[in-house]
């Protein structure tokens, strides 16, 4: 499953350090996410989507192809 | 009892009680069983300063680990390593016994301790962390639901 996560935190400019203390995790577990080789728990997903004002379904696309659209 | 230690703390304190232990055993031993008591005290308050320093840091997740502060990725991947070292204490207590009964050798029993000991663990975790899944199927309840009082 593929996510927005990158594409959103560069858009605000937040480094990935900054979004984990956002988050309350840790910098490797958002490098994790980012890089599509964790997928966090469903408390964690909706707090990332809310973070970035979109929801979950948009946030995190279980759709491949579309992921990157 | 670790929770009313400090998270960074928490680590380093069990090393040192349990190398501690391991020093007094020496002691307990006798003879020059001192000798390695000294070597295993100084060897384990090395370890905890050590893990302590690591838990300070947040280069990577053994840092975070040792530091008691690990996020949901973390914990995970924790709990993923003691179910494979179980797995593995498992294995070797049943080779250990299959070596053992295959020897004839009367030092059997404690392989046949830990291979029941882990055994038992692992039901009781099925038991323990399962138990929330009991309970009767939606569909058997919506059967009950749907019989009419007048239909016999």
């Amino acid at each position: 499953m593929r996510n927005r996560l990158r594409e959103q935190r560069t858009q605000r400019g937040l480094s990935q350090a900054e979004l984990a203390a956002a988050l309350g995790v840790s910098r490797q577990t958002v490098i994790s996410i980012e890089g599509g080789r964790y997928l966090p728990s469903l408390p964690l997903a909706f707090a990332i989507a809310r973070f970035f004002d979109m929801t979950v379904d948009k946030m995190f696309d279980p759709d491949d192809e579309e992921a990157g659209t | 009892m670790m929770t009313f230690i400090r998270p960074r703390l928490r680590k380093p304190v069990g090393i040192a009680l349990g190398g501690t232990l391991w020093a007094a055993a020496w002691v307990v031993h006798g003879g020059n069983g001192w000798q390695w008591a000294i070597v295993a005290e100084i060897g384990t308050i090395a370890l905890a300063i050590g893990w302590y320093v690591r838990g300070g840091r947040d280069n990577d997740d053994e840092d975070a680990l040792a530091g008691s502060h690990a996020d949901e990725r973390q914990q995970l991947l924790s709990q993923r390593s003691w179910a494979l070292a179980g797995k593995v204490a498992m294995l070797a207590a049943f080779a250990g016994v299959v070596a053992a009964v295959a020897a004839r050798a009367g030092w059997w029993w404690p392989f046949a301790a830990l291979f029941a000991i882990t055994g038992f663990v692992y039901l009781l975790g099925l038991s323990t962390y399962g138990v929330g899944e009991e309970g009767p199927a939606d569909d058997a309840d919506d059967g009950h639901q749907m019989r009419s009082p007048v239909s016999h």
